[in-house]
């Protein structure tokens, strides 16, 4: 089952992985059902100066079900606006617009 | 003047509390800034919203906000009187004219940027309105998967 595994993922997509941009992600955006990655910032694309902590619609896109604030690798934001999210997400969670943890 | 910042303050009350006491708050509050000399800009009421998490035994709480300017100290005696207060279940004071202040001083670069590429290719320095229309109308990848909130994203 798992040498199944294996031979997929050599053989399309070798050479795929970060270095292929959005364009790439979207031809094989369907495989298995996997979230599909969004390698670029929202914010930069979306010229979003100041994340509001107030904004809960907007924060709420970055944190996932168990409540954790969604690292970088997964959501593609860059470093900066990461930091800002950051602090938003801090701000609005302590006064409870977003949960600290969710079982 | 270094003194003159902007904070927001937003404080919580259990949703049962009646106008009469929001608006005793409200007057609390409005003393307190006057005494350090500072005004406050606006006053937002969002009314009942659910809590992300319980706080005490409340689900459920009034939100309101208030946007003010006025010296540092300010926020230290606002926040000792709120404490006091049952009715306020939680409060959160920030600053944020130095953020707005970043924000627009981005905006503004970004603006000249484009206004000097736009110039140099010919074009006037501002968007015409049916281009801006254009652009919207290619913009729209929202893949929605994003844009969701939480709890409703199953395939995780």
């Amino acid at each position: 089952m798992s040498e199944d595994r294996d031979s997929r993922g050599g053989g399309g997509r070798s050479g795929g992985g970060k270095g292929a941009g959005a364009g790439a992600a979207g031809k094989d955006g369907a495989r298995r059902g996997f979230f599909r990655r969004r390698r670029v910032c929202k914010f930069c694309v979306e010229k979003i100066d100041y994340i509001n902590y107030k904004d809960v619609k907007l924060i709420a896109s970055f944190i996932p079900e168990r409540g954790k604030i969604q690292p970088r690798r997964i959501s593609g934001v860059c470093a900066l606006h990461q930091r800002a999210l950051q602090t938003a997400i801090k701000r609005a969670r302590q006064i409870a617009l977003v949960p600290y943890v969710t079982e | 003047m270094s003194t003159n910042r902007q904070y927001e303050l937003i404080y919580i009350t259990p949703p049962e509390s009646t106008e009469e006491a929001l608006a005793e708050l409200h007057t609390q509050v409005a003393t307190v800034v006057e005494k350090f000399g500072g005004t406050i800009e606006k006053t937002e009421n969002w009314g009942r919203r659910r809590l992300a998490y319980e706080i005490g035994k409340h689900r459920e709480g009034v939100y309101v906000l208030e946007v003010i300017n006025g010296p540092g100290a300010l926020t230290a005696e606002l926040d000792r009187r709120l404490r006091v207060f049952d009715i306020v279940i939680r409060h959160m004071c920030v600053r944020v004219d130095d953020e707005l202040a970043v924000a627009e001083r981005s905006l503004a670069r970004r603006k000249g940027a484009q206004a000097k590429r736009r110039v140099r290719r010919g074009l006037p320095p501002e968007p015409t309105e049916t281009e801006r229309k254009r652009r919207e109308d290619d913009d729209d990848d929202s893949d929605g998967g994003m844009e969701r909130g939480f709890g409703e994203r199953g395939d995780r």
